[in-house]
């Protein structure tokens, strides 16, 4: 069992395990741009890796200064209002207080389901997004539970590790696309180039059909199981009651997520829920979330 | 040559340690300082809505002047309290003579009717729950920084910087009770 309130080494592994992530980002936009150089003219090479580098840093920039807004429009949330959701920023400044966070701003996004999410990059600029579900259908003290789950993961920085997993994922499936499409204008009009760029083309487009899911497995393990039990301890030692988050989980294990409501939820978020809006009957070492039922068995343990 | 090499790396590793443990303690400290200053926030909210309660009430409660009395009674010793645990104390009685209000406010159906009375009752007790959380909180940072007094090496560094652990904040044990209401 870990000492209470002590964030500090997850914030250390956070912290390095992003800057490892930024890492592998830059090299595989070096290696990227040579390839691409060797199938152009090797001549050409620093130009390429000067408009890469430039389009990435842009791109991983852009998208790390703006990630909880990003985050908030892919599942189409309002900012909450401070009379119509009282309940929420009650909950919410409580466990504020509790963590001695500043104050996350809120955000509210329509569906039937009960689930949430935080996102952003430092606790200074992080946001807290639940369900109307989720607040039509937990009481007070489950609310909490819910909410100090999310603080925990902004408290250890775990959201800033899925923002630049999830940017990178981007990048990725970015670059596949662009490959993918050059390979098939390529083959259109293959007449003037040499079969040698034209394989190079066919096997990094391979390649690339092979990395993205891979790269999109990554954000599963980024907050890997481990750490969703990591979030549910922290979460209630900010509201010393276990009770609150199990009764949630519980509720959120008997509703489900129907087909009409799934188009609400990007893939790319899923990690970032308290529950997995995609969750599948058969449970492997793919998902996002441990076992609910498990969760729900340490909790009542503490 | 080396020698000296070693001594200096060896000096400026002490250094850091130093500096390190300093800004550790401070940091701490203010932890403390801060948190203290959200549990003031919270009882001065509570103060400052009491006699909009007590305005609110009074049409309806005329008998109950021993209970109102000790509402303002609780209410004047909050906002002379000095001390935290003078604070924390009186905070507890307002709290706990609030909720004989609040009790004795059942037996009023008109009363119970009036939105401003509710509208003050939800707030006050939001109010409660924040006190409690930033309660929870100030002692979350003690416990901190006593860990990091009282361990090593922190203690060995606490000592030479002056720093003792701090104590708890305490509920008073009366607040902890339930008010009693006789009708």
């Amino acid at each position: 069992m870990t000492p209470r309130l002590s964030f500090r080494d997850e914030i250390k592994r956070n912290k390095l395990k992003s800057v490892i992530l930024i890492s592998v980002i830059f090299i595989f936009l070096i290696i990227l741009g040579y390839i691409i150089s060797l199938i152009l003219d090797p001549s050409y090479f620093f130009i390429i890796m000067i408009i890469s580098i430039v389009f990435s840093l842009s791109y991983v920039l852009i998208s790390y200064y703006n990630s909880d807004r990003i985050a908030i429009a892919s599942v189409r949330a309002k900012p909450a209002e401070r009379i119509k959701h009282a309940k929420f920023f009650r909950a919410a400044e409580n466990m504020a207080l509790a963590s001695g966070l500043p104050m996350p701003k809120l955000f509210v996004m329509d569906s039937y389901e009960i689930n949430a999410f935080a996102s952003g990059r430092d606790p200074k600029n992080s946001v807290i997004c639940v369900t109307t579900g989720a607040l039509e259908k937990l009481n007070k003290e489950e609310l909490e539970g819910v909410i100090a789950h999310e603080m925990s993961h902004i408290a250890n920085y775990d959201i800033r590790f899925m923002t630049l997993a999830t940017v990178l994922i981007g990048m990725i499936s970015i670059a596949a696309q662009i490959f993918l499409r050059s390979l098939w204008f390529s083959s259109m009009s293959g007449r003037g180039r040499d079969g040698r760029v034209q394989i190079l083309l066919i096997v990094l487009g391979i390649v690339f059909a092979i990395l993205a899911p891979i790269a999109a497995h990554l954000v599963s393990f980024a907050i890997s199981r481990k750490r969703e039990f990591v979030a549910d301890a922290t979460g209630v030692q900010l509201t010393r009651y276990p009770q609150g988050l199990a009764s949630a989980l519980k509720k959120i294990k008997h509703g489900h997520v129907s087909q009409k409501e799934k188009h609400k939820y990007s893939k790319a978020m899923a990690p970032l829920f308290i529950s997995d809006p995609f969750k599948k009957k058969f449970k492997g070492i793919f998902s996002t979330h441990p076992d609910i039922d498990e969760r729900i068995r340490r909790l009542e343990m503490m | 040559m080396a020698m000296m090499w070693a001594l200096i790396g060896l000096l400026i590793f002490l250094v850091i340690i130093f500096i390190y443990y300093f800004n550790r303690l401070v940091v701490l400290s203010n932890g403390i300082d801060n948190s203290l200053s959200q549990i003031d926030v919270q009882l001065r909210k509570r103060a400052d809505l009491v006699p909009n309660l007590l305005n609110s009430v009074k049409g309806y409660m005329k008998h109950e002047k021993k209970i109102i009395k000790e509402v303002t009674d609780a209410r004047k010793a909050l906002l002379g309290a000095k001390t935290i645990e003078k604070k924390a104390k009186a905070g507890s009685q307002l709290e706990s003579a609030l909720k004989s209000v609040f009790a004795l406010a059942e037996g009023y159906p008109q009363l119970r009717a009036n939105e401003n009375f509710l509208q003050l009752q939800n707030e006050l007790s939001a109010i409660e729950d924040k006190v409690a959380y930033s309660r929870q909180f100030y002692n979350d940072s003690i416990l901190r920084y006593n860990d990091t007094c009282r361990t090593f090496p922190g203690a060995f560094f606490a000592r030479i910087y002056g720093k003792t652990s701090k104590p708890y904040l305490e509920i008073p044990k009366e607040a902890r009770a339930v008010p009693k209401v006789e009708f």
